[in-house]
Formats: structure tokens, sequence, C-alpha cells
């Protein structure tokens, strides 16, 4: 079953291939488990992409943290007010 | 009717059902109207009325499991019909196709610079990023893009869900991650570069 090609280079393809799964790896959408392994793969051998993907889930993590807001206690009252006239 | 029969005496327990999810996704509503629209006191209309429209549309809730996607759809479209900015983003439609050759052509049209920049991030850099920042970035994206990326990576929605909320097959989500993180992390580039922490290849100071 394992095929033994030479998987130890890396060109612009395949840096275009991980690219292509890169967010939706990181995301967590994924699921072919032969495109995630490939994935990982690729990210073992290529530096570039390695440290493109920490900085990306650096960044996925800073919007987490950043974009949320909470809700205001006004917004909240009123939204309360409104449902009550259902 | 059976359906109407089952709607009057399951009144209670969908108005129950109704308000609880409201209640636990109100901070996404209002964080995600926020981003939008822009204004606090917008945002607040927006999810008002969103709420509104909710209740007279819950028949259309064929899922109550799908409850998320449904009630950020009714979100976006209020924000689509009522809060979108003027200004128009011409520059959105160009990005909008589908086809496989799409990264390979995104790629190729970015300045060298970046690509050179993005292959070898610098860590430090990024782990000094202001959240603030990253968001000015984001906001600063065409619509589309803007929109799919603070539901997903913001609000935690998964790509099926974030499909729903915004009308569009699973693999237009896809194919706006790609290019809208492409083009996030451009931004990010020239906002380095501005900061002068990104080498440029022509300097502008020393012109001979
Ligand atoms: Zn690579």
């Amino acid at each position: 079953m394992s095929s033994d090609k030479e998987s130890h280079s890396h060109d612009d393809i395949g840096c275009l291939e991980a690219i292509e799964a890169f967010y939706a790896y990181l995301d967590g959408e994924l699921s072919d488990p032969q495109a995630i392994e490939d994935f990982e793969h690729h990210m073992s051998h290529c530096r570039s992409c390695f440290s493109r993907s920490e900085v990306e889930k650096l960044l996925n993590e800073r919007m987490r943290e950043s974009g949320t807001s909470k809700a205001p206690d006004d917004l909240r009252s009123r939204v309360r007010r409104l449902m009550d006239e259902f | 009717m059976v359906l109407t029969a089952r709607l009057m005496t399951d009144s209670e327990d969908t108005k129950t059902f109704f308000s609880r999810e409201i209640e636990e996704n109100m901070d996404a509503l209002y964080g995600t109207a926020l981003r939008l629209s822009g204004t606090g006191a917008d945002a607040e209309d927006l999810v008002a009325e969103t709420v509104s429209k909710a209740w007279t549309a819950i028949a259309s809730l064929e899922d109550r499991r799908r409850f998320r996607p449904w009630i950020f759809r009714i979100l976006h479209n209020c924000f689509i019909s009522n809060y979108r900015r003027e200004a128009v983003r011409p520059r959105e439609s160009v990005y909008e196709e589908d086809d496989d050759g799409g990264l390979v052509a995104l790629l190729n049209a970015q300045p060298d610079d970046f690509l050179v920049w993005w292959a070898n991030p610098e860590r430090q850099y990024f782990n000094n990023m202001l959240g603030s920042a990253i968001m000015a970035a984001i906001d600063g994206l065409p619509d589309a893009f803007r929109t799919t990326i603070i539901l997903i990576n913001v609000e935690g929605l998964t790509y099926d869900e974030a499909a729903e909320a915004l009308g569009v097959p699973p693999g237009t989500i896809r194919s706006r991650m790609k290019r809208g993180r492409t083009m996030l992390q451009k931004a990010l580039w020239e906002q380095a570069r501005e900061a002068g922490i990104a080498a440029t290849t022509h300097n502008s100071r020393h012109e001979t």
C-alpha cells in the first residue's frame, strides 16, 4: 500500500496544494484522512509552510480574542422586553 | 390543520426555546452586528430587528439544531437590506469566481515582496501585533470576505453553518477563506511596511 515515492523534496505545486488546504485544515474543516496526512507531511518538510501555519494559527487565536464583543446590558434588556411581547 | 394545532400547543415551548437561544447567542449576534455595521447604536438596532424578524419567521426553522446559522442568516439579511455601508465595493465581484485556478491567479497577482514576506513570516512581529490592528485589516476587506472571516474565525461558526448563514454553497466558503485570508495577510503586510518593519525593494526616500 505504501508507495515509496520521493516525498522529501517539495516544489511549488506542493506548496500551492498545501495553501489550498491551509485554512480548511486550521479551521478543522479538512475531513479526508488522506488530505490531512498529505498536508501534515508537507508541513513537516516545508519550512515556509510550517512557519506560515504557525502565524496563521496565531492570527486565528488573536481574532477570536479581539473580535468578539459582549452585548451591552441595555441591549439585553431591550431584547427581553421585545420578547416579552411575543 | 395539524401543523397549526402543533404550533399552538407548542407555542410556550417554542418561545422558551427561542428566548434561550437568543440569550445564548446574544454576544455573538451583537459582536457580528458591531463588526458589520461599525457602530454600537446600529449594532443594537440590527440585533433588535433580527430578533423581531426571527420570531416572525420561526416556522421557517426546520431543524432546531440549526438555530445558529438560521439566526445569523436573518442578521446578515437585515444588515444587507438596511445597514450596509454606503460605500460600494466594486472589487468584490472580481474575487467572487470560484474556479480552481483562482488561488494561482491570486498569488500570481501579488507583489513578490509580499510573497517573500509571507513565506518567511516574522513570528515576533505577529506576536506583538495588536488585535485591533488585525480587526482593522479585516474591516478593510470586501464585504463577502469580511463577513465570512468574522463568522468563522471570530464567532466560530463551522463552514457549513457559515454557508447556510450567508446563503452560499460550502465550496464558496472554502474559496472565500483562501482568498480572504490571503488578502488579510496582504493587508497586514502593508501595515508592516508602513510601520517600516517589512522590507521593500523600492526605497522612495532615495530616488536616484
Ligand atoms: Zn510548502
